[in-house]
C-alpha cells in the first residue's frame, strides 16, 4: 500500500478500463502444447470428464454428510425436548449445539473439501503430464 | 436514548467509509493490472471483505430480533446463512472464479452461448438485488427512528445518498479495504457489547429479569418441520445466486485461492453469528416487551442503554449503531455496484456515464419500495429473497457448472418457472393467515420451488438437446481444470 503524498517510485500510468465487460472472456490464457493436445484430444476429454466427475462426487459427499449433521441436530432438538433440561454452564444443550457447536463442523467440512479438491486437481495435472 | 450518540456514530461510519474508500489504496493500475489486480489481495483481506459485504441488516439486527420472537428455531437462520457459503464453496467457488465471468449474466452468456439467457438472468439479478436492498433500508429506517427520534425515512434516504455518492463518484476504488474494515467493525460492534453485557448480567449487582421472562427464555416457538426445511433450502441454495457475491470472488488470483478464501469466510461468519444469538437471548431476558410491540429487530440497539446506562451505555450504544450502519452501507453498496454493472452493460451500453446513471437507478427503485412498505421482520424478508435466488439463479449456475446437457432453452424455462412460482408465492403469502390452506407452502416456498426449477431445467434441456452449444466442452474444461502455475514475470 502506498501512503498518499509520499514519493513512490514512478508508478505506471493510471488507465480507465471501460471495455464492454462481456469481452473479458477473450482474455488469452496461456496454455502449453501438451496441455492443448491433452485437453482437446479424445484422451484429454476423458481426463477432463473424470476430473469433473470426481469433483462433483466429492462435493455431493460433503454436502450429504453436512445435511446428515443438520438433520441429526434438528431431530435432537425436536424429538428430545428433554435435552433443554441438560445444561452446560447454565445454557441448554440444544442452544449450545445450534448456536455455537455447529460452526466448527461447517468449517471442518469446508477444510476437508478444500484439501480433497486440491488433491483431485493435482492428480489430474499428473495425468496430463504437468507439474 | 441520547440522540447525540446516534448522530456521532452515523457520521463516524460515513466518514471512515469515505476516507478508506478514497485514500485507502491508491495504487496506479494499468489495464492488465486491473484484470489480475486480484493477485495483490491476500485471502485474509479478501475473506474479511466478503464477510463485510455479506453481513447485512438481517444478520446484524434481524437475527437477534428473530431469537427474541422464536427462540431456538431462530438459530437455523444464522446456520443457513453460514452453510450457504459452504454450498458456494462445494459447488460454485472455484469453477466460477475460473469461468472468467464478472457478473452472473456474463456467466450465463458464456456458458449457454445465448443472449436471451443473458437477458433473463440480468432481469432476475436486478430484481433480486432490488429486493435485497429493501430490507437494508428498512433496517436503516428502524435504526434512525429508534436511536435519534428522527422520522424513519431519514435513515433510508441517508444510506441511499451515501451509497450513490460513493459509487457514482468512483469513491469505491478501494472497495476491498472498505468492506474488510466493515467486517471487523461489525464484529467489534456486536462482540464487545455482547461480552460486556454478559459480564454485566452475571456479575454482582446485576439487573434481575422478571420471573416470567426468566422462565420463558430458553423456550422455542415450535415451528413446523416444513418451515425449517424450506428455510434451510432457501438459505443454503440462495447464497449461490446473490449478485454481489460473484464479483468479490474475482479478486482471488485463481480457483484454489477462491476455495481458501471461502474457507476463511466460513470461519469469520461462524465467529460473528455467536454474538447476535447472545444478544437475542439477553433481549428475551431483559426486554421481552419488545416482541409484543413488534419492535424485536431493535433489540440490539436498545440493550446496551437498558442494561448498562450512563456513559458506558452511551458508548456501547454508539458502537452498535456504527456497526448497524456499516452493515446497511456495505451490503447496499456491494449490491448497487453489481446491479449498476449489470444494468449499465445490458441497457446503457457499458459507458462510465451509463454506470453512474445505473447506480442511481439501482438505489432509487428500492428506496421507493422501502419508503412505501413496512418491514415485516428483517431476517424473514431477506429469507424470502434467498428463496427467490435459490429458485432461479442457483439452478442455472449449478447445472451450468456441472452438467454439460444444460441448454439455453432449459435454463430460461427453469429460471422463468422458478421465478414465477416463487415470486407468486412471495406476493401471495403475506395475504394469507396462519391456518389457511397453503399458508405454509406459500409463506416459505423454497422447498418446492427449488426442485421444480431444477426439474424444469433438466427436462427442457433434455428435450432441446440439439441446442447444446458447440463450445460447451471447451468451457467446461476451462471451469474445472486447475490453472497452470504462474511463471513469474509473464502475464497470463
Amino acid at each position: 500500500m502506498t501512503v498518499p503524498g509520499q514519493d513512490a517510485p514512478e508508478p505506471p500510468q493510471r488507465v480507465r478500463v471501460e471495455a464492454p465487460r462481456r469481452l473479458a472472456n477473450a482474455a488469452p490464457v496461456r496454455a502449453s502444447v501438451a496441455q492443448e493436445v491433452s485437453e482437446h484430444s479424445q484422451v484429454g476429454e476423458v481426463f477432463v470428464r473424470s476430473l469433473i466427475r470426481s469433483q462433483l462426487r466429492l462435493a455431493a459427499v460433503v454436502a450429504g454428510a453436512f445435511a446428515l449433521v443438520l438433520a441429526g441436530c434438528w431431530l435432537l432438538a425436536t424429538l428430545l425436548p428433554g435435552l433443554l433440561e441438560v445444561r452446560l454452564g447454565g445454557i441448554p444443550l440444544p442452544w449450545l449445539v445450534l448456536g455455537v457447536g455447529i460452526y466448527p463442523v461447517v468449517c471442518l467440512c469446508a477444510w476437508l473439501f478444500v484439501r480433497a479438491a486440491a488433491r483431485n486437481e493435482a492428480r489430474y495435472l499428473d495425468l496430463v503430464g504437468e507439474k | 436514548m441520547n440522540a447525540t450518540a446516534g448522530f456521532a456514530a452515523l457520521a463516524a461510519v460515513a466518514a471512515a467509509t469515505a476516507l478508506i474508500g478514497f485514500y485507502g489504496l491508491r495504487i496506479s493500475r494499468t489495464t492488465s493490472d486491473f484484470y489480475v489486480a486480484s493477485r495483490t489481495v491476500k485471502p485474509w483481506l479478501n475473506a474479511s471483505a466478503i464477510g463485510g459485504e455479506y453481513l447485512s441488516a438481517a444478520s446484524f439486527l434481524g437475527i437477534a430480533g428473530l431469537v427474541m420472537v422464536s427462540g431456538l428455531d431462530a438459530l437455523w437462520f444464522p446456520i443457513g446463512y453460514t452453510a450457504g457459503y459452504l454450498m458456494l464453496l462445494l459447488f460454485v467457488a472455484a469453477p466460477l472464479r475460473r469461468s472468467g465471468a464478472y457478473t452472473i449474466p456474463d456467466f450465463a452468456q458464456a456458458r449457454l452461448d445465448s443472449t436471451a439467457a443473458r437477458s433473463v438472468t440480468s432481469v432476475l439479478v436486478v430484481v433480486v438485488g432490488w429486493f435485497y436492498i429493501v430490507p437494508q433500508l428498512h433496517g436503516a429506517a428502524l435504526t434512525i427512528r429508534t436511536t435519534t427520534g428522527l422520522p424513519a425515512w431519514v435513515g433510508s434516504v441517508a444510506v441511499v445518498a451515501v451509497v450513490v455518492l460513493t459509487v457514482a463518484t468512483g469513491g469505491m476504488r478501494s472497495i476491498t479495504f472498505v468492506q474488510a474494515f466493515q467486517y471487523w467493525l461489525k464484529l467489534t460492534a456486536l462482540g464487545v457489547p455482547a461480552i460486556f453485557l454478559v459480564l454485566q448480567v452475571s456479575g454482582p449487582g446485576a439487573p434481575v429479569p422478571s420471573a416470567e421472562a426468566a422462565a420463558m427464555v430458553w423456550g422455542g416457538s415450535g415451528g413446523s418441520p416444513y418451515r425449517t426445511l424450506s428455510l434451510l433450502a432457501a438459505l443454503l441454495f440462495g447464497t449461490l445466486g446473490l449478485p454481489h457475491v460473484l464479483v468479490r470472488f474475482y479478486t482471488n488470483p485463481d480457483g484454489s485461492a477462491a476455495r481458501r478464501t471461502t474457507l476463511i469466510v466460513l470461519g469469520l461468519l461462524g465467529l460473528f453469528y455467536i454474538f447476535p444469538t447472545i444478544l437475542g437471548v439477553l433481549g428475551r431476558l431483559f426486554l421481552p416487551e419488545l416482541v409484543a410491540a413488534g419492535g424485536a429487530d431493535a433489540v440490539v440497539l436498545l440493550l446496551p442503554g437498558r442494561l448498562v446506562g450512563g456513559t458506558a451505555g452511551e458508548l456501547l450504544s454508539a458502537l452498535v449503531i456504527a456497526g448497524a450502519f456499516a452493515a446497511f452501507l456495505s451490503t447496499t453498496s456491494g449490491l448497487v455496484v453489481s446491479l449498476a454493472g449489470v444494468i449499465s452493460q445490458d441497457l446503457l451500453g457499458g459507458s462510465v456515464r451509463g454506470f453512474r446513471w445505473a447506480a442511481v437507478l439501482s438505489a432509487v427503485v428500492p428506496l421507493a419500495v422501502a419508503l412505501g412498505t413496512q418491514s415485516l421482520g428483517l431476517a424473514g424478508s431477506v429469507g424470502l429473497v434467498f428463496a427467490f435466488t435459490a429458485s432461479t439463479v442457483c439452478p442455472m449456475l449449478v447445472l451450468g457448472i456441472w452438467w454439460r446437457g444444460l441448454t439455453d432453452a432449459g435454463a430460461i424455462a427453469g429460471m422463468v418457472a422458478g421465478g414465477t412460482l416463487c415470486g407468486g408465492a412471495i406476493l401471495l403469502g403475506p395475504r394469507l393467515h396462519a391456518g389457511d390452506p397453503g399458508y405454509e407452502l406459500l409463506s416459505q416456498p423454497a422447498a418446492w420451488t427449488v426442485p421444480v426449477a431444477f426439474a424444469v431445467m433438466v427436462l427442457v434441456s433434455r428435450a432441446t438437446a440439439h441446442r447444446q452449444g458447440a463450445g460447451t466442452a471447451r468451457f467446461m474444461t476451462r471451469l474445472h481444470v486447475p490453472e497452470r502455475p504462474l511463471s513469474p514475470g509473464k502475464p497470463r
